[in-house]
């Protein structure tokens, strides 16, 4: 597992370790970080994996720790969802290969080292496997400990259920040569999970 | 083998099934590649699987499992007209077919009115059991399977030999020499990572041209109208939001009631599958793109095929119906170890194939006459079925509904020789002549060579004229 220069892989908290322990076991990489260093931290892990573009979700997390300023500094290409790009582009057949989604997960579930995304106006429903990187910005306190919780509070009653909700554990990958599971199938080759209290 | 032929016309449809079971059973059990590549997956699965069960306790999961989709049988009209209702809320399409030709009509009238040349799909075993690829292909639309598993399937012109790991039974090897062929050209690298990244390139040029993309429907959540697709690859998800259509076919039967019976049949199904707690995508989706988001289908299209299912309610074979198709009992059939999923000839292979295919098929098919005998009847399928399905019983029943000319006959000759048994004068007498004709047919104590029903016997080993046998 990653820890990040400024993030710690152990939290003290034992739904934050035990998300910490299944995304490792996704083949997802971690860290856990204060607000404050949130961004820096964020921007420094994707201009250490040669990322060259990043699509944001336009979420309120996104702007409090102040990504796009950050990732400027590191001298990547900045773009927020929605983007206007063309499918092609969008798909990284056209433009930077090396393109990381950023996500703002509603929910993550410790148990099973899965994310939730939920499709809305600023969180498209392809942006994280249509790249090749992929950073998910978690607030701590979003973790729950079983699926059955997390799918309970998003479709809970009275409110209406998203267009698509997707449940994310880990980079994309297929066992279907031998059997051997190998990463980057059709979705993101890597998972990045910023935890941050 | 037989039904590895190639099309000439390089059609993309897969070919009908050639040969008899047993042909195509003795072709399977002659390729030692095909052998050794099954052991090897469902030795993989064996260990995972077993991992899952400690920690998560799955035989309790397996009873609560079994409730669920009991009750859902059950409530199934209702269920479905509450999911009917809660996708047409949602701003989605529904449709129910009554069998496979009429879910295709609808499916390629779709693609005609809309002007969609290319239509991309994620794996669907419905999609395989009403022959869609076929339909669209001789529509003149161009199909492409985007599981990495099933398009190397495609390009071998070959049906999936596994619900969850269609191409199995192909080896690196065999796997870079089609992906060649494909691309016309010999520079493709033939390591698994090289493979994998090759196809990512040449399937998002499919996404991108796609106007229509097809997914199946593990489950049907009937309280919001949402269906969930799981996968590993992410292709599915490139699916259901790049094509501006997304149309999800699902059988009938997939339906659950409420999130918390989806949450634990979500919680079974990949432990089941491939013995690990989660899919690395499931999608939840819940109609078309709303106003305001800027990706996602345009039109959402649920087309519900009965083909057969409905009749099942109330019978004998209803439990069968309960399947969440994860493919546990193929991976513990001795059988489907042996000879692998297209010795079958149907989409569905292994115990719950053998079971499901000649209902589905009707009681006059070749199917139904030959595939439940595809089994020991060893109980290995039951025991590994995440909710309870008694597949040996299953297996039984549907062998005593197979009737042809040998059946008939064969249950004619036991009905006779119970007869003979059941009285002691009868069987004594019977016994005495065996006895004579074992000292007159044997040999230093060993009959090598007997008429009638001892034929079957001698023709592969001797019988001992006494008991215990002379060494």
């Amino acid at each position: 597992m990653s820890t990040g220069q400024g993030g710690s892989a152990q939290s003290g908290d034992p739904v934050v370790d035990l998300l910490l322990d299944s995304l490792a076991r996704r083949k997802a990489t971690a860290q856990v970080v204060d607000a404050a260093d949130a961004g820096r931290e964020a921007a420094r892990w994707m201009a250490d994996a040669g990322v060259a573009r990043a699509v944001l979700a336009s979420d309120p997390v996104v702007e409090r720790i102040g990504l796009a300023d950050a990732l400027k500094r590191e001298g990547i290409d900045v773009r927020i969802w929605p983007t206007g790009l063309g499918k092609r582009e969008t798909m990284g057949l056209e433009g930077p290969a090396d393109v990381c989604g950023v996500t703002v997960p509603s929910l993550a579930v410790a148990e099973r080292g899965t994310i939730v995304l939920e499709a809305s106006d600023g969180h498209g429903r392809g942006l994280d496997v249509t790249s090749r990187h992929h950073v998910a910005l978690l607030p701590a306190d979003r973790i729950v400990r079983t699926l059955g919780e997390a799918l309970a509070l998003t479709f809970a009653d009275g409110r209406p259920a998203p267009s698509a909700v997707s449940l994310v554990s880990g980079p994309s990958r297929s066992s279907d040569i031998e059997k051997i599971s190998t990463l980057g199938a059709h979705g993101a080759l890597t998972e990045h999970v910023v935890i941050i209290r | 083998m037989s039904t590895r032929k190639r099309r000439d016309d390089g059609g993309v449809a897969y070919l009908d099934v050639e040969g008899t079971l047993r042909e195509r059973t003795v072709d399977a059990l002659r390729d030692r590649t095909l052998r050794g590549n099954l052991d090897t997956a469902a030795t993989s699965w064996g260990e995972s699987r077993d991992a899952m069960r400690e920690h998560y306790g799955l035989d309790d999961m397996r009873e609560r499992a079994r409730e669920i989709r009991r009750s859902n049988i059950r409530n199934l009209p209702a269920l479905l007209t509450q999911m009917q209702e809660k996708v047409r809320e949602a701003g989605g399409t529904v449709v129910r077919a009554a069998d496979g030709a009429e879910a295709c009509r609808y499916i390629t009238g779709l693609a005609q009115a809309r002007g969609v040349k290319v239509v991309a799909k994620s794996k669907s075993m419905a999609t395989e059991e009403i022959k869609l690829n076929e339909a669209l292909v001789d529509a003149g639309i161009e199909v492409v399977e985007t599981d990495l598993g099933e398009w190397i399937l495609q390009l071998a012109n070959e049906h999936p030999s596994h619900i969850i790991a269609p191409a199995v039974h192909l080896n690196r090897e065999q796997v870079a020499a089609l992906f060649r062929e494909e691309a016309g050209t010999d520079d493709v690298p033939d390591d698994r990572e090289g493979l994998v990244a090759h196809a990512r390139v040449r399937l998002r040029e499919k996404f991108a041209e796609a106007g229509i993309g097809v997914s199946g429907v593990n489950l049907g959540v009937a309280s919001t109208g949402t269906v969930c697709v799981v996968e590993n690859e992410g292709n599915a998800r490139l699916v259901t939001s790049q094509p501006p259509i997304h149309v999800a076919v699902m059988g009938m039967e997939r339906v659950v009631a409420d999130w918390d019976e989806a949450a634990h049949i979500l919680q079974v199904l990949p432990m089941a599958a491939i013995g690990q707690d989660a899919a690395n995508y499931v999608n939840l989706i819940t109609g078309p793109r709303r106003e305001g988001e800027s990706d996602g289908p345009e039109e959402f299209h649920l087309v519900i095929i009965d083909g057969g299912r409905g009749a099942l309610r109330g019978t004998e074979f209803e439990e069968a119906l309960s399947c969440i198709r994860c493919g546990a009992c193929l991976y513990s059939c001795p059988m489907w170890r042996s000879v692998g999923g297209q010795a079958y000839g149907s989409p569905y292979s292994g115990p719950i194939g053998a079971v499901i295919t000649p209902l589905l098929e009707g009681p006059s098919s070749p199917a139904s006459r030959d595939l439940p005998f595809m089994s020991s009847l060893c109980g290995a399928c039951g025991e590994a079925c995440p909710v309870g399905i008694p597949l040996q019983d299953l297996l039984v029943r549907a062998r005593a509904r197979a009737s042809s000319p040998a059946t008939r006959k064969s249950g004619m000759a036991f009905r006779a020789w119970s007869r003979l048994w059941r009285r002691p004068s009868t069987y004594r007498a019977w016994m005495a002549g065996w006895r004579l004709m074992l000292r007159t047919r044997g040999k230093d104590g060993w009959a090598t060579e007997l008429p009638g029903p001892g034929a079957g016997w001698t023709e592969v080993r001797d019988m001992p004229t006494r008991w215990p046998p002379r060494r």
